[in-house]
């Protein structure tokens, strides 16, 4: 387990890991020493700025998956709105647009 | 080389708008152009009050700005100087019985140093500046007496 081990194609040294997570550890703990220290906790100075604005709740402030396609669906706004409308969630209304569109591909089929 | 026992780090300025005609802020970056050129002594401004050792505050307070410039004035670090540049902000100027104002800068949050002007000179801006340079380096020094809990 502590020895090295050899895989053909490279090695594996659990006392390597340690040491880099020991040295990468000391990095960032020194990095995080060097900060400012002199802020005063449970006071504005730990919370965002925002351009003096109170901050909002996490909620209010929360990105939902659909905002990162905002501006698509903005972009083909007129295109969507008549489709949302034809969801009404009653299984009557899909079952007649899928015998409403059978029938006209029907029509057109024959036709051709 | 240290230009004097003052000038031990670089001063960086928050600059807030609490409802300047734009007069004196056109001047403290006109105190940023080469002709005066402030960051060659490592002043420069900054965009956000967290990473601020001064906020240089410009305009009378109006009625919408007055939690905002109490809540950018808590946010910047310890120890910090606040400097008024221009006679709005020190005493409300032409505008001081306006409906919408709040008032002077000082009714809101402590005021280190006054820039009067209308407009400001730059030079008076840069000489606000080191006055609150010279005030924040013994406030640090006496700080650093007293640690922080």
């Amino acid at each position: 387990m502590i020895g090295l081990l050899e895989t053909g194609s490279g090695f594996w040294s659990a006392i390597i890991w340690v040491i880099t997570v020991l040295v990468i550890g000391y990095v960032v703990i020194y990095i995080r020493n060097k900060g400012e220290d002199s802020y005063k906790k449970d006071s504005e100075q730990v919370k965002p700025f925002i351009s003096g604005n109170p901050e909002g709740s996490k909620e209010g402030s929360h990105l939902s998956a659909s905002h990162i396609y905002w501006g698509f669906t903005e972009a083909l706004k007129g295109y969507y709105k008549p489709l949302i409308k034809m969801h009404t969630g009653n299984i009557n209304d899909y079952s007649s647009w899928i015998v409403t569109v059978t029938v006209i591909v029907l029509i057109i089929i024959g036709v051709s | 080389m240290k230009l004097n026992k003052y000038f031990k780090k670089s001063l960086w300025v928050f600059h807030l708008n609490t409802g300047s005609c734009n007069g004196c802020d056109i001047e403290i970056v006109a105190g940023l152009t080469p002709r005066y050129d402030l960051e060659r002594f490592g002043i420069k401004l900054v965009g956000s009050p967290k990473h601020a050792d001064v906020l240089l505050v410009t305009g009378p307070v109006t009625e919408k700005m007055a939690d905002r410039v109490k809540r950018v004035y808590e946010q910047v670090p310890d120890p910090k100087a606040v400097i008024v540049v221009g006679t709005c902000g020190t005493s409300g100027g032409v505008f001081h019985n306006s409906y919408i104002l709040r008032g002077s800068v000082d009714k809101l949050i402590p005021v280190d140093v006054y820039v009067p002007g209308c407009p400001v000179r730059p030079e008076n801006i840069i000489n606000g500046v080191l006055q609150a340079w010279v005030k924040l380096e013994k406030l640090r020094e006496s700080m650093k007496a007293v640690p922080v809990e």
